[in-house]
């Protein structure tokens, strides 16, 4: 269901919108899919250079983190600009805040260079599709973590990094809802929920954040 | 994460006209929208899900007005929170080179003569996907445009209330959106005094007879006829008469052209730049659409076209992919900055795929080019527009 939105279903258009007619949902999300390993591969393939796994992990995780406090990956996916013009932008969005170090920018620019070049084809998978392929939901890590306990000194700078550019300093609030004092701190489900799996304009940060971070950010969040 | 999708798209799109202008009476409506828009098939083509960029389908351009919640939306931060721009929170300022600074609500500003035209309001990158080689940005097509009748109060009347100072020469707009990071610079803007105090450059409150809806600018925004959208500011909250234009990155670096064409692919401005301001002549097809099969026979072609400030004098359709053109009708009056709609009936005799194109010319002979100028950010595409048709027999 949730590929039912992405641009490689705009792709299948035609064809996926009669599947859905006729054959409803299910169907439709299952060509999705095939349909998105399909662009994946010829994504791949059609690459300007060779991405290696852990680089392309590292990069669609920093995009999906960093690039999308201001704006929705999918601005990203539809450019195809050449070498010296992803640069410059992403210069641009270090230069307006962008929270990346100067390797992780480099790792940026090499995977955007590589996949969003002008050769590439119309249609490719979004970040989170991407995302969702290397890293299955909830992230490597969930497998070897068992119930965690937050630590709220270690909740603050992690907050800082991660979520203040949204929800405000102090968690007082911004682009983002105030979460000081907010109900859904009392609400486990809820509150996980969000924070691996995003929700409305908010990012899923599952494939981004350890459990025992999410922990951590949320026991620091009880303190305010 | 679905459903939640779809309820943050409700939300927007109640925002483009539904929620702020009729309330909650018709939900229905804005959740059949939000469940297409998402996938592309609705009112509006999703380019950027946040900000809330998105443009209008060809097809709604069959009608002369763009509906508010069928109109294209494009900001670089996303409204303000509704509550900062509700009547009783909003204020406008004016300031800078005045003789007398003013805080007015919008009931004060009501107090000025109303004026409503209609204009074409266009987004400066609508059509940058055509431009080769491409270039970033938001990758609008055909519909970052629409046509719309505002209302609201000359900008030249507010001015005049203040008392301009003889040194300023330029009016600087700021609206109430802001950026994520505060080290991401604020989208400001400024236009040359002589188009502020020209009796149609208005500050609008209205919409197509409704209050304006929260993703077009509400309580007011600026509408200068005529030019593109990017000196339209939305929620604006203040005016600053200066005596240089504003300095910053969306007046200085961006929404700027070179004055003279550059070489293709030289990647990089061959002449000084300058802000882009008039709309060059365009035209669209309505309807055929992209891909249908028509029968033979005749067949109805149908569309818009518009100019900056000049009007639009004629329109050619060529039915055989550019090899031979024919004038079509211009329907209707012609109105000062609005969109003049055209019709061609086209007898449809050869089976088979062929391409439909139109032209436009305006009242100063500007021509629709092929293909216009490359420039650095992808602005003023006005290429004929061109879609794939078959005649089937």
């Amino acid at each position: 269901m949730e590929r039912m939105g992405s641009p490689v279903c705009h792709g299948g258009g035609m064809t996926l919108r009669t599947a859905k007619k006729t054959s409803g949902f299910v169907l439709a999300a299952w060509l999705c899919t095939l349909l998105g390993w399909v662009v994946i591969t010829a994504a791949q393939e059609d690459d300007r250079g060779t991405i290696q796994p852990a680089q392309a992990r590292q990069a669609l995780t920093l995009i999906h983190a960093r690039c999308a406090v201001c704006h929705t990956t999918d601005l990203i996916v539809q450019q195809r600009l050449p070498a010296d013009r992803w640069t410059v932008t992403v210069e641009k969005m270090m230069h307006w805040g962008a929270d990346l170090s100067k390797d992780e920018a480099a790792a940026v620019l090499q995977f955007v260079t590589a996949r969003y070049h002008p050769g590439a084809p119309d249609h490719l998978p979004s970040i989170e599709e991407e995302l969702a392929m290397i890293a299955p939901a909830g992230g490597p890590r969930q497998g070897s973590e068992g119930p965690v306990t937050g630590v709220a000194s270690r909740g603050a700078g992690l907050y800082a990094h991660n979520c203040q550019a949204c929800h405000g300093e102090g968690a007082a609030g911004g682009a983002g809802p105030k979460l000081a004092r907010n109900t859904i701190l009392k609400n486990d489900g809820a509150f996980w929920e969000t924070v691996l799996h995003g929700r409305g304009p908010m990012p899923a940060w599952g494939a981004v954040l350890s459990h025992q971070e999410i922990a951590d950010i949320h026991a620091w969040l009880a303190t305010r | 994460m679905t459903v939640f999708r779809r309820e943050w798209l409700r939300t927007v799109l109640q925002g483009i006209g539904i929620g702020m202008v009729v309330g909650p009476g018709i939900p229905s409506i804005a959740s059949a929208q939000a469940s297409e828009a998402g996938q592309g098939t609705g009112p509006l083509t999703v380019r950027v899900t946040r900000p809330f960029d998105a443009e209008t389908p060809v097809r709604e351009f069959a009608s002369w007005l763009t509906p508010n919640e069928r109109f294209f939306t494009r900001s670089h931060f996303g409204p303000p929170p509704a509550d900062s721009v509700k009547p009783d929170a909003w204020r406008l300022t004016v300031k800078g080179l005045v003789k007398e600074e003013l805080t007015l609500n919008l009931k004060d500003l009501q107090q000025l003569e109303a004026v409503t035209l209609t204009a074409v309001l266009q987004c400066s990158g609508n059509g940058r996907a055509h431009h080769r080689p491409k270039v970033p940005g938001v990758q609008w097509e055909r519909g970052a445009v629409g046509n719309a009748q505002w209302t609201g109060v000359r900008l030249r009347d507010v001015l005049q209330q203040a008392g301009v100072k003889p040194q300023g020469v330029h009016v600087q707009f700021q609206g109430a959106d802001r950026p994520a990071l505060a080290t991401v610079p604020l989208f400001t803007r400024s236009i040359p005094l002589a188009k502020a105090l020209h009796p149609d450059t208005l500050l609008a409150y209205e919409m197509n007879g409704r209050p304006l809806p929260l993703l077009h600018g509400a309580p007011l925004r600026v509408i200068t006829p005529g030019w593109m959208a990017e000196s339209c500011m939305k929620w604006l909250t203040e005016i600053t008469v200066r005596v240089d234009e504003t300095p910053g990155y969306y007046m200085q670096q961006a929404y700027r052209i070179p004055e003279t064409a550059v070489r293709l692919s030289s990647g990089l401005p061959g002449s000084a730049m300058v802000p882009v301001e008039q709309m060059p002549v365009k035209s669209l097809i309505a309807a055929p659409a992209e891909g249908d099969t028509v029968r033979i026979g005749p067949v109805t072609i149908q569309g818009v076209a518009w100019a900056g400030e000049a009007p639009v004098v004629k329109v050619e359709v060529s039915c055989d992919d550019g090899k031979t053109w024919e004038q079509a009708r211009l329907l209707g009056e012609g109105q000062p900055y609005a969109w003049r709609q055209w019709q061609f009936v086209w007898n449809a005799r050869t089976p088979g795929p062929t391409a439909i194109l139109c032209r436009a010319t305006d009242a100063q002979g500007q021509e629709q080019p092929a293909t216009s100028p490359w420039n650095p950010g992808g602005f003023l595409w006005n290429g004929w527009d061109r879609l794939s048709v078959t005649v089937a027999a």
